[in-house]
């Protein structure tokens, strides 16, 4: 190794960024310890001072490895550590630092709000920020951000939030192009307008009730969980978009024109009908369709789909590619204005990959028939997979079916499949 | 350039031990350093005073798997280099490194970094000093004040 220049065992080190690694490395000899300085990324895992004996605590050793360093541009910490540690050690590497991510463990941290710096405030420290990653927060009350200009990616897991310390929050970061926001929970009312944003992400823990109202004209991916009343109005690049409520009711789903979106899911336990048929139809353009909602009704009483016509359908979605649909909404699929009626020239053009998920084996007939008429007029049809799930196989009714299902199957060897 | 597009050109590489080794002109160019010999020189004979014979070996047969045209992420290929890099020892690695470097294929550089920094990780310091036929330079007193200050990494 005396034979290898500098650059390459600078660039060896570098690839090292654990701080175990890091720290043995110092020890081999005085070329590698003079190569430290030049490390970009440290990373401290979760159990790393475990066995910490004596009077060193985590937040010294870490800030006394980070003050070696010339330009550290990345830093994770999952080990525990506290508010004045952090603000040590982005007193050194705050400015050079691009990517942070901190385990901050406020969550189950009982004294962690009153004395010491709040450890969200010492990010500000860190204000060339390009990617900020947090877990386990608790933000409510507004952060004392100045401003992250730099900040493309804020992600945030399992947090406890207020609606206006988020607010605050994101204001401080203008030109954030991807947002995570999962297993968040306390959020009642949440608007975003983040200009630059491209992907967002947002999962809300709780009752399910949650308001969201997003400006973002650029915004090409959205998934959200848990809204009950959504409105996004400048949708002009979005392409995919994801909406599932998994404890409670989506009330209004309020979008701009759908142009551009090529993939939809729309996923819970109930969507009124008002919201879910709207967005059916503004999806007009979609590749790919995912739909897994089990009721529908305006108030609580949870009521049975109304039933959907077939032709129209897909009709309305003729560049519909793959479709994946289940239980409740396939059985609502029918051929409400019989096809006998219907005009000849009638194809389903784009369709390719099918998958249905049923779990009852309640008007078979109907169901039958529509699986049928997937193949009958899905000139492109390649693949059609049913899966038959938790079907109470003690209604011989159930036999009947799946009997039905393995006839239908045969018939079809080279495009159906069951699982 | 040349006029006879429809053959494959062929270079001579030349170690400094005199082996000689035929490679099609698209295999030697991974190496941005002969690629810029070709072009300013026009050898087709080109002498590499700092590489073996063993080693440049080496070299060519990484470069000649990675030009054959399919993609950089392709399974076979990713399967090649992680068979290619296991089963060599660190010395071995540390001798294509430094060809790899003098010939400037960054792509060849870049790999064994990370797989030499992969096998560091697992290795205790005399294991390290070792391999890299590295002499410990420190004094006892030293050594010492390292190895308490990191006390907690030595478990």
């Amino acid at each position: 190794m005396e034979s290898l220049p500098d650059a390459i065992v600078q660039y060896i080190l570098s690839h090292m960024s654990n701080a175990k690694d890091v720290a043995s490395c110092t020890s081999v000899s005085t070329r590698w310890k003079d190569s430290m300085p030049y490390l970009r990324s440290l990373y401290f895992p979760r159990n790393i001072f475990d066995n910490l004996k004596g009077v060193e605590t985590p937040d010294r050793i870490v800030r006394q490895i980070i003050s070696q360093i010339f330009q550290l541009e990345e830093l994770v910490v999952y080990c525990p550590f506290s508010g004045a540690g952090l603000c040590s050690w982005l007193s050194i590497a705050g400015p050079s630092l691009r990517n942070l991510e901190l385990r901050m463990d406020n969550l189950v941290d009982q004294h962690s709000c009153n004395d010491s710096p709040s450890k969200l405030d010492c990010i500000s420290a860190a204000g060339n920020l390009e990617s900020l990653k947090l877990w386990g927060v608790l933000m409510t009350k507004s952060p004392k951000w100045d401003s992250f200009k730099k900040l493309r990616n804020l992600e945030i897991v399992g947090a406890r939030l207020e609606d206006p310390a988020l607010s605050d929050a994101l204001r401080a970061c203008p030109n954030l192009t991807h947002l995570l926001l999962l297993g968040c929970e306390g959020l009642r009312s949440v608007s975003i307008e983040l200009l630059q944003l491209e992907q967002c992400k947002l999962d809300f823990y709780g009752v399910g009730n949650c308001s969201l109202s997003l400006t973002s004209p650029k915004l090409e991916y959205l998934e959200v969980q848990g809204c009950s009343w959504i409105r996004v109005h400048e949708t002009q690049c979005l392409r995919n978009l994801s909406i599932a409520n998994n404890s409670g009711r989506v009330y209004m789903v309020d979008f701009g024109k759908l142009v551009a979106l090529e993939s939809l899911s729309v996923r819970g336990v109930q969507w009124c009908w008002d919201a879910i048929s709207k967005i059916l139809q503004m999806a007009s353009e979609v590749k790919n369709l995912y739909m897994k909602v089990e009721f529908t009704g305006d108030f609580e009483a949870l009521l049975p789909f109304p039933e959907v016509d077939f032709v129209e359908f897909f009709n309305s979605h003729p560049k519909l590619q793959k479709l994946d649909i289940h239980g409740a909404m396939f059985a609502a699929l029918c051929q409400k204005n019989s096809l006998k009626n219907v005009d000849s020239r009638f194809v389903i053009p784009s369709l390719e990959e099918v998958v249905i998920t049923v779990r009852s084996p309640l008007n078979a007939e109907q169901k039958m028939s529509t699986l049928e008429s997937m193949i009958k007029y899905g000139r492109n049809l390649k693949k059609m997979g049913i899966k038959i799930l938790q079907m109470k196989s003690s209604h011989s009714s159930a036999d009947d079916f799946f009997e039905d299902v393995c006839r239908f199957r045969y018939m079809n060897r080279k495009v159906v499949s069951i699982e | 350039m040349s006029t006879k597009s429809q053959e494959k050109q062929l270079i001579t590489l030349k170690s400094w031990d005199e082996e000689e080794f035929v490679v099609e002109e698209s295999v030697a160019v991974k190496s941005e350093t002969i690629k810029n010999i070709i072009e300013d020189c026009g050898l087709e004979l080109i002498p590499l005073p700092n590489v073996d014979g063993k080693t440049l070996a080496k070299v060519i047969e990484y470069c000649t798997k990675h030009s054959t045209g399919s993609n950089d992420d392709s399974e076979d290929l990713k399967k090649f280099d992680d068979e290619f890099l296991d089963s060599k020892e660190i010395p071995v690695l540390i001798d294509i490194v430094l060809a790899a470097n003098y010939l400037n294929i960054e792509s060849l550089v870049e790999k064994i970094c990370t797989k030499i920094a992969d096998r560091i990780k697992d290795m205790s310091v005399e294991e390290v000093r070792e391999a890299f036929k590295i002499e410990n330079d420190f004094t006892p007193e030293e050594e010492k004040k390292i190895r308490n200050e990191h006390a907690w990494a030595f478990e």
